[in-house]
Formats: structure tokens, C-alpha cells, sequence
């Protein structure tokens, strides 16, 4: 059972030919990797691509579909089997807030310690540190409910963090929150992983990905489409630069025919984007626009990910 | 990351009291409003019913005055109530709009601690709101104590068999108004009919069954030998049913929302 991982460190997650069903539509499907122990790693993906179940899979908050050699190995335990163990070692932060609004923030982190057998002077002493680390200190007695979005996320991950998490599992951490609160958070997450927390995290921001992510996995409809680290998910997947035109009259002749051979199109109905390894191919192209709007810009891990995943959207989205 | 190394997560027992605790502790934060209605209601029920419309009972019912009877039903309807709606309404509202579940399911919880821990609470909720009712019944000198100090605890067994009951009727749910037929259809007639207000020997035989199926009838029989101090061999009936009965939709609600938690 116990696994050490071989070149590189050790393995806290591994996934192999995993799959879930729920009746006819299959969530996930036959999806594998691996994470590697003090990293975080990022399973991207449009709505309905299945994260948040291959999440819930490795807490055993989800059940995997039985077939031969579907493997599933958090920290040495199979969440079928073991969750309790997986969960003791894990801090979890769901998609939604789900806090008690009849209580205050101490209260809330209390009745949250019990569930891991922490003594109450224990907890206390935690709690504070806690709140100290998410900026919180001075809502320790605060309702619920007069807090804003941002601190009950940061609420949230404390209570997650309450038994010292070896893994910490966040579905869509950021989603709603202001920039300032985001990077707030992306820095806490930044810290845990240099003190060793290995962080498995789902999310549909391309640059949360960017910024935190030591391997990102964009999956959609259930499957892994890339997996690779941002830096070379960019360099390797899509041109270096997008020369980005409103589609206007003169705009909607244009062909493959028109422009340099490496130049590649995108047509969308209000947009056609360029992509290209030069930029210079690209200011050539811009110049004949003569004085129309353009924007040309470096490419991002977004524009990998509507390349990998297309842009149409799906029956969730 | 040898799983060889135990991981000292809490026993079985510690887990189903930090399920409890929690929902105690949401419970008494709003003490006042919580906790006054469950000796307000056996109050207002005994003064309009039992003295107002009692007054022109003379007849002796089960060998209890009309106002003893009542009483001694009321301790465990007061208990069947709270049950009911706390495991239909209360575990509904947490399931779906909360999100209570989510969080205590990403702690070292399994879905059946969390389902058993919610059964003890109901227990509990039935245990007090009891008290509260054999307190009321002592107030006006209906009980003499110390008889009917054991009536908590049959009113915990009520609270139990109503958790589990009302818990299999949620796991089939979808929308919460779906209660009603629940509450109003089965709750409530059950407070008519299973000798609370009056003895099913008065019912028409043919309908008498009935109210010998029912589980009230059962916890009603309990709390009146204990406030009585009366044990008939027949009492063991009961008990029995109250096992059975609790062991067996205990059962089909854990085995159901389980399905609903982990999909």
C-alpha cells in the first residue's frame, strides 16, 4: 500500500485510469496523475469538466466506478477504504461557504476542532495562529454574517488548516472574490506550499493556474486534455503572441490567403485573433489595419485553454 | 506515507459527539426562542384543552383522570413533534441550502456518524422537550414526582424512532414542501389516533389495527406505565416494537442518504 514515489519526491496523490459515471453522463473518464508531495497542482477545466468530482473522489466524498485498475492513493490510503485517515491528514475547502451563520468565528472553528479530537486549549492556540496567518485576527468574535465574501473564504481555509493539513484540497478558491482578496490568498496558498503542504486545487481562472500552480491538468468532458507546468504549457502549446481585431466590414474578407504562412487564425463572430511566434509578423499585420482598433498582446494560459478546449460551450456553462 | 503508521483520527465515539455538540451548539445559541416554546405549548395545551374542555370529562379514561391521560400523551407527542420536524425540516434545510453537510463531511466524519450523530441529537431534542412537559405536568400537580422521572428517556427513545422515520421520509425528497404530506398526513393524525387525547379502545374495530401499527401508540403506552408506575407484561410489546421499529427504519434512512451524500 504505502507508496514512495520514485524520481522527484514522494507521491501524496496518486490517480490511475479513474472514472465516474452518474448514470449515462460520464464525469470523469479515465483520467490518471500524480502529485507530487510540497507542489501544488491544478485541475483546470471549464464548468462540468468533471473537477470538482475527481476532487471529491480523492476525499472519498465521491465514489469512484469499479473496474480493474482504477487506483486511487492519497497519503499511502484509498479514500474507498481509508477516508477517515485521508481526512484527519486533509484540510478541505469546499466550493461553497458553508459556515454556521447562528455563530461567531470562534465558535464556528471550535465546534470544527471537535470533529478532529483537538483539545479545547489546543484548538484555542490554534485558531489564533490561524486567524493571525488569514488576517482575521480581529473578527474572532464576529458573526458570520457581518463578515464580507473574501473573509469567510479566508474562514474557510483556517478551518481547513485547524489539524495541520499535509494536504490541503480547495475547490475553486478564489471564485467571486476581488483582486485584493485573491492575491491575499494566493500568497497564503504560496506560504503553506514553501512550509511543505502539498495542494491539490480546482479552478477555471487561467491566472490562478499561472500564478500558483506547479502543474496544471485542463481537463474537459472528463478528460485530460494537457498536463504540464504553466510555463510549459505556454511555450509548448500555443505562439508566443495574439494580435487580437474586431471583426469590422473591411475585417470580414480576410483568409489564410492574406496573411504570412505563420500566422494562424481564429474567427470568432466579433473576433479574429492571430497568433503568432514573432511579434514583428504580427505589427506588419497590425499596420495594414490602417489605424483600426487592434490589440496585440503575449498569449496567456487562457488562450491555451479555449485552444485545447474549445470555445463553444457546453450544457453546464 | 506508509499507511502501515495508524493515524490516530478520532474513535467512533468521539466522532458522534462532535456531531452532537454541533448541533447543541447551534441549538442553544438562541436559547430563549429554542427553549421557551417547549414548555409554552404543553402550558396553553393543557389550560384550553385539558382544563377548558376537560372540565365537562367526568369519565375516567384508562383508569386516569381526563387531565392525566392528556398529560401523560403530551409528554410524548411534545418529543414525536420536535423529532419530526428537526429530521425533515432541519436535516432537509442543512442538506440543501446550507451546506451544513459539505463542511462536516471534509472533517474525519463518515456519512454514518454524521447520520447516527444526527438520530442522538433528535434523541436528545426529544429528551428535553419531555422535560419540559413533565415539568408543566408537576407545576400543576398532574404527575406527583417522583413517578414519571424515567419520562425523559422514553421520550429520548420517541425522539429516536421519529429521527430515523422522518429521516428515510428526507431521503426521498426532492422538494421541501413535499413535508407537508409527510407532517399533515402521517404526523398529525398520529396525534389524533393513537391515544393521546383518547383511548383507541374507542376506536371502531375495524380501524383498530391502526393505531396499533402506528409507532405513537407504542411510546404513548411507555410514558403512561412510567408516570404511572405500572408495568404490565404487556409493556415489553412495546418495547420490543420501539427496537424493531427503530433498528429497521434506522436502517433504510442511512442506507438511503447515504446515496444521496456520496455519489
Amino acid at each position: 500500500m504505502g507508496q514512495v514515489g520514485y524520481a522527484g519526491g514522494m507521491k501524496v496523490i496518486r490517480v490511475h485510469n479513474i472514472s465516474k459515471s452518474f448514470g449515462k453522463l460520464c464525469a470523469v473518464n479515465d483520467l490518471s496523475f500524480e502529485v507530487e508531495e510540497g507542489t501544488c497542482f491544478g485541475l483546470l477545466g471549464p464548468n462540468g469538466a468533471g473537477k470538482t468530482t475527481m476532487m471529491k473522489m480523492v476525499y472519498g466524498r465521491s465514489s469512484r466506478d469499479n473496474h480493474d485498475g482504477g487506483v486511487i492513493d492519497v497519503l499511502g490510503y484509498d479514500p474507498a477504504r481509508d477516508e477517515l485517515a485521508i481526512k484527519y491528514l486533509s484540510g478541505v475547502v469546499p466550493q461553497e461557504n458553508n459556515l454556521d451563520d447562528e455563530l461567531n468565528v470562534i465558535q464556528n472553528l471550535m465546534i470544527y476542532s471537535k470533529f478532529y479530537g483537538l483539545p479545547g486549549k489546543v484548538a484555542r492556540e490554534r485558531i489564533e495562529v490561524l486567524l493571525g496567518f488569514l488576517e482575521l485576527s480581529e473578527k474572532i468574535e464576529s458573526p458570520i454574517k457581518e463578515l464580507s465574501g473574501g473573509m469567510q473564504r479566508r474562514l474557510v481555509i483556517a478551518r481547513a488548516l485547524l489539524n495541520n493539513p499535509k494536504l490541503l484540497i480547495l475547490d475553486e478558491p478564489t471564485t467571486g472574490l476581488d483582486p485584493q482578496v485573491r492575491h491575499l490568498i494566493w500568497d497564503k496558498l504560496r506560504q503553506l506550499r514553501a512550509q511543505g503542504t502539498t495542494i491539490l486545487l480546482t479552478t477555471h481562472y487561467m491566472e490562478e493556474a499561472f500564478q500558483i500552480c506547479d502543474t496544471v491538468l485542463i481537463m474537459d468532458k472528463g478528460r485530460k486534455i494537457l498536463e504540464d507546468s504553466p510555463q510549459r504549457l505556454l511555450r509548448e502549446n500555443i505562439e508566443a503572441y495574439v494580435l487580437e481585431v474586431p471583426m469590422t466590414n473591411g475585417m470580414r474578407g480576410w483568409g489564410e490567403s492574406d496573411l504570412p504562412s505563420v500566422v494562424r487564425l481564429d474567427r470568432t463572430d466579433a473576433t479574429l485573433r492571430l497568433y503568432a511566434q514573432d511579434i514583428d509578423q504580427l505589427k506588419a499585420v497590425a499596420d495594414r489595419l490602417s489605424g483600426g482598433q487592434y490589440y496585440l498582446r503575449q498569449t496567456t494560459l487562457e488562450d491555451v485553454f479555449l485552444k485545447a478546449t474549445g470555445r463553444a460551450l457546453n450544457e453546464k456553462q | 506515507m506508509k499507511s502501515s503508521s495508524p493515524v490516530a483520527y478520532p474513535s467512533l465515539a468521539q466522532r458522534l459527539f462532535s456531531v452532537w455538540y454541533r448541533h447543541v451548539r447551534v441549538y442553544t445559541k438562541n436559547l430563549i426562542s429554542n427553549g421557551l416554546p417547549p414548555f409554552l405549548e404543553p402550558l396553553l395545551f393543557l389550560l384550553g384543552v385539558g382544563l377548558g374542555l376537560g372540565k365537562y370529562i367526568t369519565q375516567s379514561m384508562e383508569g386516569l383522570s381526563y387531565l392525566e391521560f392528556l398529560g401523560t400523551g403530551l409528554l410524548v407527542t411534545a418529543a414525536m413533534f420536535t423529532s419530526a420536524y428537526e429530521c425533515t425540516f432541519g436535516t432537509f434545510i442543512r442538506l440543501e441550502f446550507e451546506k451544513v453537510y459539505d463542511g462536516m463531511l471534509a472533517a474525519p466524519i463518515t456519512v454514518n456518524d454524521l447520520i447516527v450523530g444526527e438520530i442522538i441529537w433528535a434523541g436528545t431534542k426529544g429528551l428535553f422537550f419531555t422535560f419540559a412537559v413533565l415539568c408543566v405536568l408537576t407545576a400543576f400537580r398532574i404527575i406527583h414526582l417522583p413517578a414519571g422521572l424515567l419520562a425523559p428517556l422514553v421520550g429520548f427513545v420517541t425522539g429516536v424512532m421519529f429521527a430515523t422515520l422522518s429521516l428515510w421520509v428526507t431521503s426521498f425528497v426532492k422538494t421541501i414542501n413535499h413535508f407537508n404530506f409527510y407532517l399533515t398526513g402521517i404526523i398529525s393524525p398520529m396525534f389524533f389516533f393513537s391515544g393521546v387525547v383518547f383511548p383507541i379502545s374507542n376506536l371502531p374495530p375495524s380501524v383498530r389495527f391502526i393505531a396499533e401499527i402506528v409507532p405513537l401508540t407504542h411510546c404513548v403506552r411507555l410514558a403512561r406505565a412510567v408516570c404511572i408506575g405500572q408495568y404490565p407484561p404487556s409493556l415489553l410489546a412495546s418495547l420490543g416494537y420501539a427496537v424493531v421499529f427503530i433498528a429497521l427504519t434506522g436502517w433504510l434512512a442511512i442506507r438511503r442518504l447515504r446515496r444521496r451524500l456520496v455519489r
